[in-house]
């Protein structure tokens, strides 16, 4: 079967757009994505559905069996029509189940079988439409497993069952996949069966991504990211026993003045200032070399000239006796020099831990509570079963993903977020975005954003800081 | 000519200084930086160990400035950008000395005199120096101010080292004394330990010295087991190795590497944990080898020690300083020339159990030179605290700049002072171990054991472990790092 470039609109004007996808005889294809993101709409197009508005389709069988929540209401649905249309006062009692299995294109034997299996027997004379939401899902996957198609299409088919069935059903699907081309559509990646080899991503209406089961790195990143897509995203909460301390909230976050950073040699920044105010979400751009990450280690203490300027941050006026780790506890940072120096061999939870620390590593003896928020975060990322697992293992993606947790996990009044994306592959970099989305909403934190990349704005960041570089950049 | 400070004062003073050393409790350190909040610091000498620990000073909250010579200032050298780079304020000696409520001297130990004698006049009543090494007041005889108190403040890592760690939130292992002399007014201490929490030192653990057992066993370790056997076991096996027809680039790659990797056994496990990554016939033959260069080199590690003791070493040094460093950069030049620096590591994989399985001898000069200068200084009144920081604890340290760019890495990171003593400890043992060599075949350098067997003799196995386990440096060495371990990273 091959779509190539196609375009299909659905009756609630819902659209697939541009897809490219080509399902060979020995496949077995999963579609997943969030919610709304296209899955049955896919599937559906398979069966024929849909109103082409560019592209083409080939190759489609003509016999398919299709188990689907739409399959299931439009038979449904036909039975209600034909109990409208009966405009007698007898009481139509709908069409008996077995009427509903056995017709012409249905492989008795399979269907007596399989309504032995799933112990359906008791409903055979009964009218469909007087079926349990349960009961009908059997019987509309009997109908589509018994009807020698060439094609199956099982659109959630584990919904509504019980694990009897579940396990009855997978054992079945197992056997027919060995002959029958299969395309499944879950939005979890744990009800997968073993006879999948590849795996469709959803966004949008747009497929985004196709992998192959046996490529583990990219499924792996395909279950992080759909996860963190269908699981709703709740940001795990402060540490009560961490206090940070509370702020003026008549004062800015962040007030920097006539801020000069030179070297001996060369200026880098002349004269900027810059004002944060609490719940303000920036993005900060420029081109390489204008000053972006100078100027943020100037608000984080990082940069040694933070002591030559006049810089006041969280209620300190810089270079009066406070300590950088008095000004480090108000802020979360992710950088990729931060990736860079953070090459240590401890745990992912400990990583995560070391944000209440704003350590490189973990010193401190940490507590229980701290401990549960890590596996919160770690739940969130989806990497629950690797707390244990040395960061420095991790692929890039994985550990900027943690630096990312690490940096929110004490719920920071300001987070610095530089070039967060940067070398990360396109599902990681949604991912990051979902997360700092989800941040920004919140309106506990303020959002410091750095970025290159136009397309990766956040939804919530309305202020926006550009540099140049330097005109005594000589 | 100066005066020893140390062989002016009776035994009975110079064992009690000898034998001081104690591993202090975080619960020491509750009052942070408060006996020097508001204080004005300057630091003479912006170098490694000048900058970073200026870096740190100031961002835990303390007034720091750096005090540099009149032409360095003018002609803009590397200390001056330095320092003027990362935002600190720069002066002469004249402008910020007399404004100093303590001036850190972190130059290296060959100007001590000149500049404690330029800086000293110019500054407050009451103020306080502070070194990083003891050189100058217990070899040289520094007489210092009567109001002056004198405190010394050492990390023992290089400069570079105790930034990055500071930056991680952690610190590096710091050795504090106060020169009681020079403590009029009884604040030594609480500077001292307001300086290392400054640098982040209490967080990877402080010990409470003195100057003279700093020195004492510093010099020792440097010289003897920390460069000057890792320089000599580099040239005599590289050069074993080429004679034996193995691969030059292996050969290189085997030595850079190989300390680094067999002395990261040492530092978790000590000397035990090093022999027993050895497969048992390999053990059996380190420990033997080991035994052996212990007999031979047993009165070198003496004679070092005795000269370190009596400040025969100190004397020579001093001499060559006065003769433009002839010999220092003399014997520099010819350890630039050697056939193992001059070799470039190969690009084969080595894997870490092959940098055991084919030095065997590599561990068992480091056991031997570990053993012996452990034993040295224990015999000379260096308390066993002191002696394991100073071999065992820092052979890694060492180990790793020779990773990095082999013998020219280790000897420009080192102090002069340390660099001279290797290289008279290596101009001696060379010859010391001419002999023990000829009997050396591949099989315990650059091929590794023959034979497939790995049957060795119950009891002689059972020998070798307990004297291995027993010896007191592995005693120590257990109790130290089980201190440090509650205070270092979870890892």
């Amino acid at each position: 079967m091959l779509l190539q470039d196609l375009s299909v609109e659905f009756d609630q004007g819902f659209q697939l757009k541009q897809i490219n996808w080509q399902v060979e005889k020995q496949q077995h294809w999963l579609i997943t994505g969030a919610n709304g993101a296209g899955k049955s709409a896919l599937a559906a197009v398979l069966a024929g559905y849909g109103e082409i508005l560019s592209g083409s389709t080939g190759g489609l069988p003509s016999s398919i069996g299709w188990v689907s929540f739409e399959a299931q209401a439009e038979l449904i649905d036909a039975e209600l029509k034909k109990d409208d249309a009966d405009i007698t006062d007898v009481i139509s009692l709908g069409t008996p189940v077995r009427e509903i299995i056995f017709t012409d294109e249905i492989d008795r034997s399979t269907a007596q079988d399989l309504i032995s299996q799933f112990e359906l027997g008791y409903i055979l004379d009964r009218a469909f439409r007087k079926l349990s939401t349960g009961e009908s899902r059997k019987v509309m996957i009997i109908r589509a497993l018994s009807c020698k198609a060439e094609l199956l299409i099982l659109d959630e088919p584990f919904d509504g069952l019980d694990s009897n069935t579940h396990a009855l059903l997978q054992a079945h699907l197992t056997e027919l996949a060995k002959h029958t081309p299969i395309v499944m559509v879950l939005n979890r990646f744990d009800e997968i069966p073993d006879f999948v080899s590849h795996i469709a991503y959803m966004e949008n209406g747009e497929l985004m991504h196709q992998v192959e089961r046996n490529d583990e790195a990219a499924y792996a990143e395909l279950y992080q990211l759909l996860h963190l897509k269908t699981t709703q995203l709740q940001i795990p909460p402060a540490d009560t026993d961490t206090v940070i301390p509370a702020l003026n909230p008549q004062q800015p976050l962040v007030k920097l003045s006539n801020i000069c950073v030179k070297y001996t040699d060369m200026v880098l920044i002349n004269d900027l200032d810059w004002t944060i105010e609490a719940n303000q979400h920036w993005q900060l751009s420029g081109p390489n070399g204008s000053g972006k990450t100078a100027i943020l280690s100037l608000i984080t203490g990082d940069h040694p000239q933070c002591y030559t300027n006049d810089i006041f941050v969280f209620g300190f006026q810089r270079g009066n006796g406070e300590s950088i780790w008095q000004i480090k506890q108000f802020i979360g940072y992710v950088s990729t020099a931060l990736q860079w120096e953070y090459r240590v061999g401890t745990s992912l939870r400990n990583v995560i831990i070391s944000g209440f620390y704003d350590s490189i590593g973990l010193y401190s003896k940490s507590t229980n509570r701290q401990k549960q928020i890590a596996d919160q975060w770690l739940t969130l990322l989806g990497m629950q079963d690797r707390a244990d697992y040395p960061f420095n293992k991790l692929s890039y993606g994985d550990q900027r993903l943690l630096l990312i947790a690490r940096a929110m996990v004490k719920h920071p009044p300001l987070l610095i977020l530089d070039e967060p994306c940067l070398g990360l592959d396109d599902i990681n970099r949604q991912l990051v975005l979902a997360l700092i989305e989800k941040i920004c909403v919140s309106n506990e934190t303020s959002v410091i954003y750095v970025n290159h990349h136009a397309q990766d704005r956040i939804a919530g960041i309305d202020n926006y800081l550009a540099l140049e570089k330097s005109a005594d950049n000589s | 000519m100066s005066n020893n400070y140390f062989n002016t004062l009776p035994l009975r003073e110079q064992l009690e200084q000898l034998a001081k050393c104690r591993f202090m409790h975080m619960n020491e350190f509750t009052e942070g930086v408060d006996a020097l909040k508001g204080k004005k610091m300057v630091i003479i000498g912006c170098g490694a160990q000048g900058l970073n620990q200026g870096l740190n000073l100031r961002d835990s909250g303390l007034d720091v400035a750096y005090t540099l010579r009149q032409a360095a200032i003018d002609e803009k050298r590397q200390s001056y950008k330095n320092a003027a780079d990362n935002g600190f304020t720069v002066g002469t000696y004249e402008e910020l000395i007399p404004t100093a409520d303590i001036v850190l001297n972190l130059t290296p130990d060959k100007q001590h005199t000149p500049v404690v004698t330029a800086v000293m006049p110019l500054m407050k009543q009451g103020a306080c120096l502070s070194y990083s090494h003891g050189f100058n007041i217990v070899e040289e005889g520094m007489q210092i101010r009567e109001d002056l108190t004198v405190i010394m403040v050492a990390p023992k890592c290089p400069g570079s080292e105790v930034r990055a760690e500071y930056v991680r939130g952690f610190g590096v292992p710091t050795l504090i004394a106060v020169h009681e002399d020079n403590d009029p007014q009884g604040q030594g201490l609480a500077l001292a330990k307001a300086y290392a929490v400054g640098t982040g030192g209490h967080k990877a653990g402080v010990l409470m010295s003195s100057f003279i057992a700093e020195v004492k066993s510093d010099l020792m370790g440097e010289q003897t087991i920390l460069c000057g056997m890792l320089q000599t076991g580099s040239l005599l096996c590289f050069d074993k190795m080429i004679d034996k027809g193995i691969d030059a680039g292996y050969a290189s790659k085997l030595i850079q590497f190989g300390w680094e990797t067999i002395t990261e056994a040492l530092k978790y496990g000590g000397v035990t944990n090093m022999l027993d990554r050895l497969s048992n016939p390999a053990k059996i033959k380190a420990f033997d080898l080991s035994e052996e260069l212990k007999v031979i080199m047993r009165p070198l590690y003496n004679k070092h020690q005795d000269d370190i003791i009596n400040g025969t070493f100190s004397s020579t040094m001093m001499a060559d300083w006065a003769n433009d460093d002839v010999n220092l950069l003399g014997w520099r030049a010819e350890t630039g020339e050697t056939a193992f620096e001059k070799t470039p590591a190969g690009d084969m994989e080595i894997s870490e159990q092959e940098y055991f399985d084919h030095g065997i001898l590599m561990v068992a000069m480091v056991k031997a030179g570990v053993e012996l200068a452990f034993e040295t200084m224990t015999a000379a009144g260096i308390i066993a605290d002191s002696a394991y920081y100073e071999s065992l604890h820092e052979t890694p340290l060492i180990a790793n700049t020779i990773a990095r760019k082999k013998l020219y890495e280790m000897n420009a990171t080192i102090s002069d002072t340390a660099e001279y003593g290797c290289y008279l400890y290596n101009h001696a043992c060379l010859p010391l171990l001419g002999d023990f060599m000829k009997n050396i075949d591949t099989d315990v350098i650059g091929r590794g054991l023959a034979s497939d067997d790995n049957g060795v003799d119950n009891a002689r196995l059972i020998e070798i472990n307990e004297a291995l386990r027993s010896h007191p440096v592995e005693a120590i060495g257990a109790t130290l790092r089980g201190h440090m371990a509650d205070m270092k990273k979870i890892v």
